[in-house]
């Protein structure tokens, strides 16, 4: 338990100190906040346009594009991604307490870790039998199922991530671990 | 406007929405609205890049199958849209930002449909001026996306009467 209460301790002197650097001063300005929310959204839907329309071909949608040929739109959801990543950052840096403790949060990156898992396992299993597949060709059940995943879990961190300002820590305690 | 607010919030339905503790109410019309936001302007952005010459081994004309996806995403957001509308009427329509959105949407909506009807259908590119407007809908796509979460930062009034 004590080992738990210094974890605590030190992790909330991390989160405050996160709160105290030049990036957080910078988010709290009139319009930083509003400028990086609104690349988070728009970077949200380069991944769902992208990675959502790939896995809609993998579960039997538009089956006359050939999957090689459609994952050359993936880059933008990688760059979607990355600008996500890089503005999600900047939040947590100068409002951490709101999302470290917040059970909505825990979720989203949740969602994310079994998407991260899912794409990993889509690439080291799957990719090498399926970029040859042509158009009219049905990917095999595993990669529809990897599809669904996917497209479930990218659905499930814009749920937890939209939901955030509902379970801002003083509002709504339900988790024991927050 | 002032008055068209004032009367949308004075009904029991308006009052529900806003002061609902459901999460199904007022929280999950925002995450529809995000879920649709994702599909209709990312469904878009795929299509337009695909216009633009990236991705060039997809059939064009194979692309129609992913216009149900942007119907769906319009359908989803009209509706959580008309939603949220209803919940906090004065706040969007004395917001100038509100018309902008709602121009670009309309500007992407037509796009949409132009591309379908003329570049995307017959997977005909040499339409000289179909990757302009495809270009122009990006644009128009990120302009609803940037104008509609400056809502929350522009607003003169949250409800009649009352400032943001």
């Amino acid at each position: 338990m004590l080992e738990a209460a210094t974890f605590d301790h030190s992790f909330r002197e991390f989160v405050r100190w996160l709160s105290t650097t030049t990036v957080a001063d910078y988010m709290h300005g009139r319009w930083e906040w509003p400028v990086a929310e609104s690349l988070h959204f728009i970077g949200l839907s380069m991944l769902i346009g992208t990675v959502g329309l790939f896995d809609l071909r993998l579960m039997g949608l538009g089956k006359k594009i050939p999957i090689a040929a459609l994952h050359r739109l993936i880059p933008f959801g990688i760059a979607g991604y990355c600008i996500n990543l890089l503005t999600g950052l900047c939040f947590l840096t100068a409002e951490g307490y709101q999302y470290m403790y917040n059970p909505s949060f825990h979720l989203k990156i949740l969602s994310m870790s079994i998407a991260g898992l899912n794409v990993m396992v889509f690439y080291t299993t799957m990719f090498k039998k399926i970029r040859t597949l042509g158009p009219g060709e049905d990917a095999p059940l595993a990669a529809r199922i990897i599809g669904g995943v996917s497209l479930t879990c990218w659905l499930c961190v814009i749920l937890f991530g939209r939901l955030l300002t509902f379970y801002r820590p003083d509002a709504f305690k339900w988790c024991e671990w927050c | 406007m002032m008055q068209i607010g004032q009367w949308i919030e004075s009904t029991a339905f308006s009052d529900w929405i806003k002061s609902s503790p459901s999460l199904l109410a007022f929280p999950f019309f925002l995450v529809l609205h995000a879920w649709g936001m994702g599909l209709l302007a990312g469904a878009n952005a795929a299509m337009d890049l695909r216009i633009l010459g990236f991705a060039p081994r997809v059939p064009l004309s194979a692309m129609v199958k992913f216009y149900p996806v942007m119907w769906i995403g319009f359908v989803i957001n009209a509706v959580s849209g008309i939603l949220l509308l209803i919940g906090y009427p004065t706040k969007a329509l004395t917001n100038p930002v509100f018309y902008l959105k709602l121009g670009c949407i309309a500007a992407g909506m037509l796009l949409m449909s132009w591309l379908r009807k003329n570049v995307v259908a017959p997977g005909n590119l040499s339409r000289s001026n179909g990757r302009l407007l495809a270009l122009f809908s990006l644009l128009v796509w990120a302009g609803a996306i940037v104008s509609g979460r400056l809502l929350a930062y522009t607003c003169k009034y949250l409800l009649a009467g009352s400032p943001c």
